[in-house]
């Protein structure tokens, strides 16, 4: 068994007592990061990014990876607590989450949360253990014109799923592509669009975009907003977050198709752990024989969806690391940190750097397990945590935002890039753009026209190599399917309106 | 509705430009195969496309999206004393500019007793100073006034 001498030194990589330091470093800040309303996964990646450049990229990916974990389940916290999502991942949580607390289940809510996040998240590291150096193994036959087709794939998905309009979605998306051609054209040498100005010419770094779209354009939004909702009272010791055994009948089910859901939809470039919260919900719903207690406090429908949203975050490690195309913001933020660190994210990771994905693989586990002694231990402190005014955490978060877009190459350019990009990530989330569909594309935007300008250069210019060879084929077919049906929807809606 | 209406004219304006500029100053072919004009060019393009679709389109209700009275104006002072904050880093230094931020932020805005506010705008300038500039060794910008 090859893999298990693989685990086994990864688990040497992840024990060092520094790697153990930063899982549990990385699990606490996420779950405080999670479970404070306005700061998602990905900005507390992007925030959190430039903290890992002095470290060694394993410990840093292990930290970011977490830390994304940790966030997966500090959301809920707040879902449960009051009525407020930390993230959007736990948005479905609310629903019966929120119902239970009022009820005074607050506690084994958040209990079975915890279980079944702590369940799904271990059973997805096993599964990405078993597929990733497999899916990578098939993935080094991939020429530049497969890598086009998965990227643009990967890029239409993020944009289909990204809101209501896929209209603005794909607006948001180009507009990352377009900022990704900033800068030195890595085939020819040109400064496109620099304008003379030095920094231009170095190109648009996603980091400052990142930090300033999530971080300081969400605490722009939130500040608009006076006063905040209060906390569910209840008791939220040890012994109050044990789900009881009549929980447990109810929920098994629950957490063992939530897993599968999740790891399914979260490996999808662009579905992510939201989609696969909100799939298992749905799916908890279908099944169930009495599907009037949805959203009356159905324990279900907080175990199902939490353990989605926990093993599609694991899940989505799995193209990050197999093809280089991240499947969500957060793991498109983590991708750029790979980059900077010098890595190649993609097959050829798991040959050149075994180390560094074995390691994180093992720090997976770990992190889970801290997970839940986290989560059920220290639920008290961060409940308190929420009783801090946001009046007081706002101030804190954007000085934050600034010395992290500042420590990235020590320029106060990169601040005054993150500032401009917070107004803008406050004005397009005001007027329904997306902000993860413009940092994806900024993130691949590079890599895919590389791609693109090989593949035109070995097919003589021709655009039939994209679906002449089978796997590129295929992938260009969904991407366009991606594409027309937001087009084929909009087209019947209109004829509609015409024949009435 | 109109701010859809406006954002599409602007989105065209912009990619015509961005089109015309890639042809205009790089080239679009090169030996044997794009050069690196090429994509700029035909992303303008979709932009362009994209934003006479929205143009054309029955506007949708955007809903209330600019912000009115109290919410308004906690929106433009943080905006406001964020952008001075950024503007004065290397008069002030990263130091005493993060302190003074939070400070003028907590008392001014949000009305917090005056030693809430000294002792969270110190403690958190003191925290990001020893993790990013004593532990991480970031230069911080030092300022014409202080030193540290």
């Amino acid at each position: 068994m090859d893999f298990l001498a693989n685990l086994a030194m990864g688990f040497g990589v992840a024990l060092t007592p520094f790697n153990i330091m930063m899982a549990i470093a990385g699990v606490m800040v996420g779950m405080l990061i999670g479970a404070l309303p306005g700061v998602g996964p990905p900005s507390g990646v992007a925030m959190l990014l430039p903290l890992t450049f002095g470290m060694d990229p394993t410990s840093g990916i292990i930290m970011l990876a977490a830390l994304y974990a940790g966030t997966m389940y500090g959301g809920t916290i707040t879902s449960v607590l009051i009525n407020t999502p930390g993230e959007s991942a736990s948005v479905v949580t609310c629903l019966d989450g929120y119902q239970m607390a009022l009820q005074g289940r607050a506690g084994p809510a958040l209990g079975i949360a915890a279980f079944g996040s702590f369940i799904a998240g271990t059973i997805g590291v096993v599964l990405l253990m078993l597929v990733s150096p497999l899916l990578a193994k098939w993935a080094l036959s991939f020429g530049p014109p497969e890598t086009f087709a998965l990227m643009l794939l990967g890029l239409t998905t993020v944009t289909l799923l990204a809101g209501d309009d896929p209209l603005k979605g794909y607006i948001s998306m180009v507009m990352g592509l377009m900022l990704a051609m900033v800068g030195y054209d890595i085939i020819s040498g040109d400064a496109r669009y620099g304008f003379g100005i030095p920094e231009m010419m170095d190109g648009v770094d996603f980091l400052p975009v990142a930090i300033g779209l999530f971080g300081l354009g969400e605490v722009l939004y939130d500040a608009e907003q006076v006063g905040k909702p209060p906390v569910a009272k209840g008791r939220y010791g040890l012994r109050d977050v044990m789900p009881s055994g009549a929980d447990w009948v109810r929920s098994r089910w629950a957490i063992a198709r939530g897993t599968v859901v999740g790891f399914v939809v979260g490996m999808l470039p662009g579905a992510g752990p939201t989609v696969a919260s909100f799939l298992s919900y749905t799916v908890e719903k279908k099944i169930s024989k009495h599907p009037e207690q949805f959203g009356k406090g159905a324990i279900e429908g907080v175990a199902g969806p939490e353990s989605a949203n926990n093993a599609a975050a694991t899940a989505a490690m799995v193209p990050m690391l197999t093809l280089g195309i991240p499947g969500s913001a957060t793991t498109a933020i983590m991708l750029g940190g790979l980059m900077m660190w010098g890595l190649r994210p993609g097959p050829l990771l798991f040959e050149k750097n075994p180390q560094f994905v074995w390691g994180l693989i093992a720090s997976q586990y770990i992190a889970n397990v801290m997970l839940l002694i986290l989560s059920t231990a220290f639920i008290p402190l961060f409940v308190r945590a929420l009783r801090v005014p946001y009046s007081i955490l706002m101030p804190l978060i954007v000085v934050f935002c600034v010395t992290g877009a500042y420590s990235l190459k020590n320029s106060v350019w990169d601040v005054g890039q993150m500032l401009a990009f917070g107004v803008v990530g406050y004005l397009m989330k005001k007027l329904g753009y997306s902000p993860a569909a413009l940092v994806l594309a900024l993130v691949l935007g590079p890599l895919a026209e590389r791609a693109l300008r090989q593949s035109l250069i070995i097919s003589d210019a021709g655009i039939g190599i994209f679906f002449t060879r089978p796997i590129s084929g295929v992938l260009m077919v969904l991407a366009l399917t991606a594409i027309a049906v937001p087009v084929f929807k909009g087209l019947r809606a209109a004829l509609r309106r015409g024949r009435s | 509705m109109r701010a859809d209406r406006i954002t599409a004219a602007l989105l065209l304006a912009f990619a015509v430009a961005f089109s015309a500029g890639a042809l205009k100053y790089y080239p679009y072919w090169g030996e044997g195969g794009p050069a690196s004009a090429f994509l700029p060019f035909w992303l303008g393009v979709v932009m362009a496309a994209l934003a006479l679709l929205m143009l054309l389109r029955r506007p949708r209700d955007v809903g209330d999206w600019v912000p009115r009275g109290e919410g308004r104006k906690r929106v433009l002072v943080v905006i406001a004393v964020t952008v001075g904050f950024v503007a004065l880093l290397k008069v002030v230094g990263m130091v005493a500019g993060t302190a003074l931020y939070i400070a003028v932020l907590m008392r001014f805005l949000e009305r917090h007793p005056w030693w809430k506010t000294v002792a969270v705008a110190a403690a958190a300038a003191f925290v990001n100073w020893l993790v990013f500039a004593h532990w991480l060794h970031v230069p911080f910008p030092e300022g014409l006034f202080w030193t540290f």
